[in-house]
């Protein structure tokens, strides 16, 4: 074992002069840095800032009688998200065992005083492992996703809207703005790529300039846009400010999401189209049940990539007011009394945002298998 | 009239390059013609004209009683003859074409289902039986991708005939195929001749073109310059460019 890990040191880091120059003066770099980190962070950190403040990075300045609303916002994202997760990655018993422990660092970092909010962890972590395992076991389930998710975004909606949309806010804001983007520019981008390719030369234009315009312009100025035109354009609804952010980000990635299916129009082979045409198909029986799969499925990797993208912009909203996660982690650090805690919370937003993208990047990576395997 | 296929001095041109001159041509209910040619002659073009993958500029062509629209109407909308006309003209391609995320039984479920509105248990049922026909019965649940090229093609002509077509096209059913499985493809050809299919075949099987043709068109450069019965076209062709292409392609 030794000699055999002498023998791979040799030949890996060792081997040539070049290696022996680099390992020399990277490894102890490293070293040093990973046990500054270390000692900081066991030593001189002061963690109790986290569970003191995690109502309010999780759910910014929503009211704290009004917590149960938030709740149940998180059980139907749970859901959702394990089923989404069940389609491409089959649940097994082992992975039960694995969301314990899951469970444990989330009661760990929540105060395990709390019993109330222990057991709503058990209930989120139980209904994000039952989607899942609901949606691997039983396939005909998978079918009835997307619409299930438009009735959750709905719900989460109806339930969160009493108290004030203007209330949402922490990591709950960044994520439902996330859902609802990623939701809602899918069908959207589908329609500007099928524009885009129509043979009426109007609306070809309208969708190439639309998805033009929006790739030529920064995020944060269309979302500044839509949330100084909405009230003028529409004086009498006075929607929210959140909504108003949705509708900025939405507008904006669908027309990525639209270049992202476009390519995959283009990749279907034109045979599939003449065959369908041949057998005498209608136009929109066959963009519907021959090309646009095929194009999906092709384009599936570069989508959830955009959802990633989507989330980590997410901080953008603090142009228009909002309160998303990172914003709320510098709402803490105003106050006077945690003013000298920049490097907890800071760390503990690193943290949180490296393990919701290696998330998405893990699902991913799986879809991207499962696919391969479904094509072959 | 008992033509299935009536074109009358069709034109067809790419921009500036004119690739079908003067055309005309019927095909009998119940005959089988197949069209021989070098590559480039226009000959995959003719057969595509008739059920409109491929435009024509000018002249006539009735389809099982249908008029084909040409190009300018077509692109001013006046398409609803070309669903009629497709409903009947079933087409099998050189790259099989099998919808790639469907398994073999939806693939040819999918037209009748959607087009001639049969209940999916009706139009299970048929292709079922086509699948028996062209001996797949077994592969019916798989996807065309773990199916071999001839089996890939066979299922195809199961895909056409399950809409009950009244004309099949083939357009080098036989090209992309390795050399033992051209067989098993022929053969299912041959059968559908004998049953009295109307059939139009491009093909480069010469052995089989004399066999299963009733008629051989010999097409260069875009005009027809030889039409006649097989022994009559491949014994004696009386066309200068027809005898050249039958002494390269024969030479093997």
């Amino acid at each position: 074992m030794i000699a055999r890990s002498l023998k791979w040191t040799r030949h890996n880091l060792f081997g040539k002069p070049f290696d022996v120059l680099l390992s020399l003066t990277v490894i102890p770099g490293v070293l040093w840095m990973v046990y500054q980190a270390v000692s900081w962070a066991l030593t001189a950190a002061r963690w109790d800032i986290i569970p003191q403040s995690l109502r309010v990075l999780m759910i910014g300045v929503f009211p704290a009688d009004q917590a149960w609303r938030a709740w149940i916002a998180i059980v139907i994202i749970a859901i959702l998200l394990g089923a989404a997760l069940g389609c491409v990655f089959a649940f097994k018993g082992r992975h039960a065992g694995a969301l314990v422990p899951v469970w444990a660092g989330c009661a760990a970092l929540a105060g395990i005083e709390n019993v109330t909010n222990v057991l709503l962890i058990a209930v989120t972590i139980a209904a994000f492992a039952g989607g899942w395992a609901v949606a691997s076991r039983f396939p005909p389930v998978r079918k009835a996703l997307v619409p299930a998710s438009f009735i959750g975004l709905i719900a989460i909606f109806a339930v969160m809207a009493p108290p004030g949309a203007g209330l949402w806010g922490g990591l709950l804001l960044s994520i439902l703005l996330t859902l609802v983007t990623a939701v809602l520019s899918l069908p959207i981008g589908i329609l500007l790529a099928f524009g885009r390719r129509s043979r009426f030369s109007g609306l070809r234009w309208i969708c190439t300039g639309y998805i033009e315009v929006m790739r030529s312009v920064p995020l944060i100025m269309v979302v500044y846009w839509i949330w100084i035109l909405i009230p003028v354009l529409t004086p009498q609804f006075n929607l929210a400010d959140v909504v108003r952010g949705m509708i900025g980000f939405t507008l904006f990635y669908s027309a990525y999401v639209a270049e992202y299916v476009r390519s995959g129009l283009q990749a279907v082979p034109r045979g599939q189209t003449e065959a369908a045409r041949s057998l005498g198909m209608s136009e929109f029986d066959i963009n519907r049940s021959i090309v646009l799969p095929q194009a999906i499925r092709v384009v599936v990797p570069p989508l959830v990539g955009n959802v990633l993208d989507i989330f980590n912009m997410a901080p953008l909203v603090f142009i228009i007011g909002l309160t998303d996660f990172l914003r709320a982690g510098q709402m803490i650090l105003a106050n006077p009394q945690f003013g000298d805690r920049t490097y907890e919370v800071y760390s503990f937003l690193f943290l949180t945002y490296f393990l919701v993208g290696s998330l998405i990047t893990f699902v991913a990576r799986k879809l991207e298998a499962h696919l391969a395997r479904g094509s072959r | 009239m008992n033509a299935i296929v009536e074109m009358k001095n069709l034109n067809k041109f790419y921009g500036s390059h004119h690739v079908l001159k003067n055309i005309d041509l019927s095909v009998e209910r119940g005959e089988v013609v197949v069209v021989l040619g070098a590559s480039g002659s226009g000959k995959s073009t003719l057969i595509r004209c008739v059920n409109g993958l491929e435009m024509y500029q000018n002249g006539s062509l009735l389809v099982d009683g249908y008029p084909m629209p040409v190009e300018e109407d077509r692109r001013l909308g006046g398409e609803s003859e070309l669903a009629a006309i497709r409903k009947g003209v079933g087409m099998v391609f050189q790259q099989f074409n099998l919808f790639p995320h469907k398994t073999v039984v939806e693939n040819i479920t999918i037209a009748p289902m959607r087009v001639r509105k049969k209940t999916r248990a009706e139009a299970e049922a048929t292709a079922l039986k086509l699948l028996d026909r062209v001996g797949l019965t077994e592969h019916a649940h798989k996807y065309p991708g773990q199916l071999s090229g001839g089996q890939q093609q066979r299922v195809a002509i199961a895909r056409s005939l399950a809409m009950e077509p009244h004309l099949m096209l083939f357009d080098e059913p036989t090209s992309a195929l390795d050399p033992e499985m051209i067989g098993e493809v022929l053969d299912v050809m041959r059968e559908l001749a004998r049953d009295g299919m109307t059939m139009m075949i491009v093909t480069h099987e010469m052995n089989f073109a004399r066999e299963v043709a009733d008629r051989i068109i010999y097409i260069d450069q875009g005009s027809i310059l030889e039409v006649g019965k097989p022994d009559a076209f491949f014994d004696n062709p009386q066309n200068e460019r027809a005898r050249s292409f039958l002494a390269r392609v024969l030479k093997h």
